[in-house]
């Protein structure tokens, strides 16, 4: 699939099919006995309820005219003893369908987010977030009434449909038997309507998508659209969107408001058919209908079509519904391509040997990123890439913790080939600091943190202090309890950097791995930082990428990467020896110099 | 404003839907009661009594009050949903405009999560409300008002013992409201916060990965959806208490009739004939007692996410565009402030800086991390006001100024550079989404971008993931300096925009720039000093001070912070100029430089 986009619809890979109601029922298993307990409870007090009217009909037939004063005291008692009933157990299906639709929500929306940590990169990248949030969070809640009512009322629906046919079956068959020769009309119209249905709430779900992408990426862009004036423009993009939403809606909204017509012509017709016929019957004497069965069996009709009423509306909400579920088993399904084999083993404890051996490198587009890239790297020496922007330099580090499986090739740690042991055990050793410093919204305390949770206070401030990053951090008004936020505005870039390389350090790689991690900060931090950096890179193997070529003459090696390739590799002194692409540029960061 | 003259505002426009919605109810209710009435009539007239002949007309009345009914009630349901779907629009539109105006305060203070959940979870609760709501409370307080009237007419005393249900029902609604009202609240809180963590999750999937912090993410997860799940069954809890209460009393009424009732009957103070005509009535008083706790609930929903929304947007930006703004299309380029002191939180983030810049100079402003060099130009675009002095463009205060028309002459390329999921060239032609595809690639061409956006599958037609992924972070600069010279501005502002950028790229950009026609004002910020080396002064700021002013060899000469940092970057020079490769390869550049021009 191409890459997504806020306008894009995104197509549907697998159809909808039973099976992925199967799926859902699973969900429910679990909670079988609470759904059977709320199903019973409702049974027995639909059932009860049924009584009242019977109770009138005594006292009005027979208590009244024979003045039976202690009848009626007990029957209407009953009827209170009765209420009290139906009270709690409606008190009582009230908790029960809200636990079983909440916590199958809640496993439902933990089975989606744990796969979607799994999910690599590649993923994130194809896509707005937006649409992914939207599947987490508001796809899941659009399930739970159906989840929770709608099981328990469409089971006591259906068996309430049953109490009343097999009763209309007793009285008279002939009479049943045109009764219910509208449930096939029904069904008929139902299976004509439902494709178009389907579609009409799949292209819903589509444009809800679309519109949250949007309203996503213009809170996070916000800041560019001021400096840009685009206000207008977006102003535009977003009411036509949510135009395309709101007819999307009125168009499968309609679809659901039809069925209630056209419940309501069929129940009229068939009941208009079993008075017509139902008289003729009973005039001519035939079938054994008389008067008192016919008076008998309208007083089903409507209970007979109420249930199907409300079956159909839960039919409805199910169409709805599905549309969200299957974007939740789509997600779910998404096969994660980069995982562990599955004889994968623990990486054991790293000790920086690194080797790149043939390495071959492309994205789903087909273009060869990296050609044959290969290199040892000795325990405890540092690496520095180097070469003109998009030539590799983050794609060889991004595969060395596997973020993306290469094409063909080996890359090994420590001689163990690295596709075969766990990915979380391999990353957990490596401290890498990307290129955008993200800030979760917490405390700079928590941010730093997040590179090892078990760090104390006194760690993280250690951390802080050799990135040169305590002193600003203790300017600010509440120190290290600072909240900042995903802009991480409070913060200058250059700050932002520093929080995440302390967060890199803080994790006690045996491996780090900087990429421009000091792009944004001033020369005279720098300097202090690599006095601090030199300690903590004893003993470890790191890869250092940057554009300032002071920060990495002091590597023991240095890779020259253009166009996927290794041009050139030595050190700072060779490398200026060899006069080649390399020693061009260390030179051209002077060449304006002599001019 | 409140939240619901706000709402009404918006409702309003759409009130004919309302309105023929709401007239539709009583005949539909009207409707309903006929059906029974014939197929009594069936039953009595032509069952009971063999009168045939009648059947026809009364099947007849009975498919034409069916059809009518059901096909009205379509209508209303109908223009219900539109109802609900215009004001939606309108609120959704109304709620976007503003996000588009509040300021970088309000952005720093609120997660892009809890004000997604304003635009989706709370807009829901409202939609529900119009085209559901409104309609089943009118109807039900319509249908139980009419029973009532009819109760009247047939017995008062009964009928007034039926109204003794009526402060019961107040009281149990009152503490509904009042105790579901925070549930609700609690509900719309976590609901926000799950929808931040998962926003902030997917927006940092790098960094989790990175850190194999999958498990710890899962862990925080499961937090936010635990305590969601709680705060619903909490509701839960609570509704369940109240539900019941109706339910209880639309039973008293069943038993009020069914004994009072009856010995009213053996006493002869009513008829039979009224008892069962009342009995007839009696689901209509008691089908809305039942549904009104499910009603409460909903609209309790509808006010909490609507006090939610409105709170959103009753914030009123600290920067907005003055009532008398000076409009100007083309400013000339001329800068200055004036004793501009800025603080955020307690905190001095610029103090007393002043400084002059003519049209179409170059400045160059170096300095620490976190000295202030950003916040300097965001006072210049006016995203924040100076908390003291003023800031002059064209000699025109900027907060005196048009505010569009101020960003629209000021081009800036920043630091966290932000791409939108969406082509390369719609990203290029951000500022300008009407200009012709030339002028896309002209833009490039200037940011050195051209190239490697042509040696794309796709070309210019590649849709970038959001925030620029899978660019590297030179290329997401490039286009952002592409995307900020597009709009042909007076004033360019490029915040380190070549950090990620190496040099000879650098190089060819600068030289690029220097080419441009009509010469701007340029801001450059950067930590090389070869970026600004060329500048026409250069801003030296620490700890938000101008400490040193002027051009390079001035400030070389004046042995300060600047001198430092130039001997840090280049202390080899010395060494180098005078070797025999320095010389040579200067030659060489020269020649290149002679053959290509």
């Amino acid at each position: 699939m191409a890459r997504n986009k806020y306008d894009i619809d995104e197509t549907l890979e697998a159809g909808f099919d039973f099976g992925q109601l199967k799926r859902l029922a699973k969900y429910v298993g679990p909670y079988k006995k609470d759904m059977i307990k709320a199903i019973v409870i409702m049974l027995v007090s639909s059932a009860l309820s049924m009584l009242t009217p019977r109770f009138f009909m005594t006292i009005m037939d027979d208590y009244i005219p024979n003045k039976n004063i202690t009848g009626i005291v007990f029957l209407s008692l009953l009827t209170m003893v009765i209420a009290i009933f139906i009270c709690v157990s409606l008190k009582v299906k009230i908790i029960l369908t809200n636990r079983v639709g909440q916590n199958v929500i809640h496993a439902l929306r933990r089975d989606l987010f744990v796969h979607l940590q799994e999910l690599p990169f590649s993923y994130y990248d194809d896509r707005p977030h937006g649409k992914i949030q939207v599947r987490v969070v508001n796809y899941v809640n659009n399930l739970s009434d159906l989840l929770s009512n709608g099981i328990v009322n469409t089971i006591t629906d259906l068996c309430s449909l049953l109490f009343i046919i097999v009763f209309m079956l007793t009285i008279n068959v002939k009479l049943a038997l045109v009764c219910m020769c509208g449930i096939p009309i029904l069904a008929v119209l139902i299976w004509t309507v439902k494709k178009k249905q389907r579609r009409a709430w799949q292209i819903e779900s589509n444009k809800q998508s679309n519109l949250n992408a949007y309203i996503a990426e213009s809170l996070n862009g916000i800041r560019v659209t001021q400096s840009f004036v685009r206000e207008e423009t977006n102003q535009n993009i977003f009411n036509q969107l949510s135009s395309d939403y709101k007819s999307a809606w009125m168009n499968a909204v309609r679809y659901n408001m039809m069925l209630s017509p056209i419940v309501d012509t069929i129940s009229v017709l068939t009941t208009s058919m079993i008075y017509v016929l139902g008289i003729n019957w009973m005039l001519g004497g035939e079938g054994n209908i008389t008067a008192g069965v016919l008076i008998a069996f309208t007083g089903y009709i409507s209970r007979f079509w109420n249930p199907i009423t409300t079956l159909a509306s839960f039919y409805n909400s199910l169409l709805t519904s599905i549309s969200y579920l299957e974007r939740i088993f789509e997600t779910i399904d998404e096969p994660v391509t980069v995982k562990d084999r599955e004889d994968a083993v623990d990486m054991p404890p790293i000790q920086g040997e690194v080797e790149f051996k043939e390495v071959d490198f492309a994205y789903d587009d087909g273009i060869k990123r990296l050609d044959k890239v290969s290199f040892k790297v000795k325990k405890g020496e540092s690496y520095a890439i180097v070469g003109p922007t998009g030539a590799g330099k983050t794609t060889i580090i991004n595969l060395l913790s596997r973020f993306y499986n290469i094409s063909s090739g080996e890359i090994t740690i420590d001689g163990i080939d690295i596709n075969g042991v766990t990915i979380r055990s391999l990353r957990k050793q490596m401290g890498v600091m990307l290129q955008d410093s993200f800030i979760f919204s917490g405390s700079i305390m928590d941010n730093i943190r997040y590179g090892n949770r078990e760090a104390s206070d006194e760690e993280v401030i250690v951390a802080a202090k050799t990135v040169c990053a305590h002193d600003f951090i203790m300017e600010m008004e509440q120190g290290y309890d600072t909240q900042v936020n995903e802009r991480g505005s409070r913060l200058s870039q250059g700050q932002r950097q520093l929080i995440s390389f302390a967060r890199a350090l803080l994790a006690n790689p045996k491996i780090l791995i900087l990429d421009e991690a000091t792009s944004s900060i001033d020369t005279e931090t720098e300097m202090m930082l690599q006095e601090g950096l030199l300690k903590l890179l004893k003993g470890r193997t790191s890869f250092i990428i940057a554009h300032r070529l002071s920060t990495i003459k002091n590597a023991d090696c240095i890779l020259y990467i253009d166009q996927g390739q290794i041009k050139e590799m030595g050190n700072h002194d060779e490398l200026m020896e060899k006069k080649g692409e390399y020693y061009n540029l260390y030179l051209s960061q002077y060449s304006f110099l002599a001019s | 404003m409140t939240p619901y003259k706000w709402f009404y505002s918006h409702l309003r426009k759409h009130a004919r839907y309302i309105i023929i919605g709401l007239t539709i109810i009583p005949i539909a209710s009207a409707l309903a009661v006929i059906n029974p009435k014939v197929s009594g009539s069936i039953v009595d007239l032509v069952m009971k009594q063999g009168n045939v002949s009648l059947l026809p007309k009364l099947i007849l009345l009975l498919v034409a009050t069916t059809l009518l009914r059901s096909g009205i009630r379509f209508v209303m349901i109908m223009s219900m949903e539109k109802a609900s779907q215009g004001t939606l629009y309108s609120l959704r539109d109304s709620v976007y405009k503003r996000l588009l105006l509040q300021d970088f305060n309000f952005y720093n203070k609120n997660r892009t999560g809890d004000l997604m959940s304003r635009q989706t979870g709370d807009m829901d609760a409202i939609r529900h409300f119009i085209a559901h709501v409104i309609y089943a409370t009118v109807e039900s307080i319509f249908v139980f008002c009419f029973a009532l009237i009819m109760m009247f007419t047939v017995n008062i005393k009964m009928a007034f013992m039926m109204i003794l249900v009526l402060p019961f029902t107040a009281l149990t609604t009152y503490f509904q409201v009042k105790n579901i009202k925070p549930a609700f609240i609690k509900s719309r809180l976590m609901f926000s916060r799950l929808n931040s963590f998962a926003q902030e999750n997917i927006s940092g999937n790098r960094v989790v990965k990175a850190f194999a912090k999958e498990d710890y993410e899962i862990e925080k997860f499961d937090k936010e959806n635990d305590s969601f799940k709680e705060v619903q069954l909490e509701g839960a809890v609570i509704w369940a208490k109240y539900i019941p209460v109706f339910e209880f009393l639309s039973n008293v009424l069943t038993f009020l009739l069914m004994l009072p009732g009856a010995i009213m009957v053996i006493n002869e103070q009513m008829t039979l004939g009224n008892m069962v005509t009342m009995s007839g009535y009696l689901w209509m008083l008691t089908t809305p007692l039942r549904t009104a706790g499910w009603l409460i609930n909903d609209i309790q929903r509808f006010m909490t996410s609507l006090e939610k929304i409105f709170s959103t947007i009753s914030h009123e930006p600290d920067i907005k565009k003055p009532s008398n703004a000076i409009v100007k299309k083309h400013l000339k380029g001329s800068v200055r402030f004036e004793h501009v002191t800025y603080n955020a939180d307690d905190e001095d983030i610029l103090n007393d800086v002043s400084f002059e810049i003519k049209p179409g100079q170059t400045v160059g402003i170096i300095g620490a991390t976190g000295a202030g060099k950003s916040t300097l130009m965001n006072l210049l675009c006016r995203f924040y006001d100076a908390s003291e002095g003023n800031v002059y463009v064209d000699d025109i205060n900027v907060k005196e100024m048009d505010l569009y028309s101020l960003r629209q002459n000021i081009g800036m390329a920043m630091q966290d550079v932000f791409l939108f999921s969406d082509t390369i060239e719609g990203n290029i032609a951000y500022g300008r989404p009407d200009c012709s595809f030339e002028e896309v690639e002209w833009a490039a061409k200037v940011a050195n971008a051209d190239s490697f956006i042509k040696a794309m599958p796709e070309g210019y037609d590649t849709i970038v993931g959001e925030r620029g992924m899978g660019l590297s972070g030179g290329q997401k600069q490039r286009i952002s300096l592409a995307r900020a010279l597009l709009t042909d501005p007076a004033i360019i502002i490029l915040d380190d925009t070549t950090s990620a950028v190496d040099m000879e790229t650098e190089t060819r950009i600068q030289e690029e720039l220097t080419r441009l026609q009509d010469k701007k004002t340029v801001f450059i910020i950067a930590h090389r000093i070869s970026s600004i080396k060329d500048a026409d002064v250069i801003l030296v700021l620490d700890n938000g001070r101008i400490v040193e002013k002027g051009t390079h060899e001035e400030l070389i000469q004046k042995r300060g912070y600047y001198d430092t940092v130039f001997r840090h970057q280049y202390g080899e020079f010395d060494r180098l100029k005078n070797s025999s490769e320095f010389r040579e390869y200067i030659k060489e550049q020269q020649k290149e430089a002679l053959n290509y021009g």
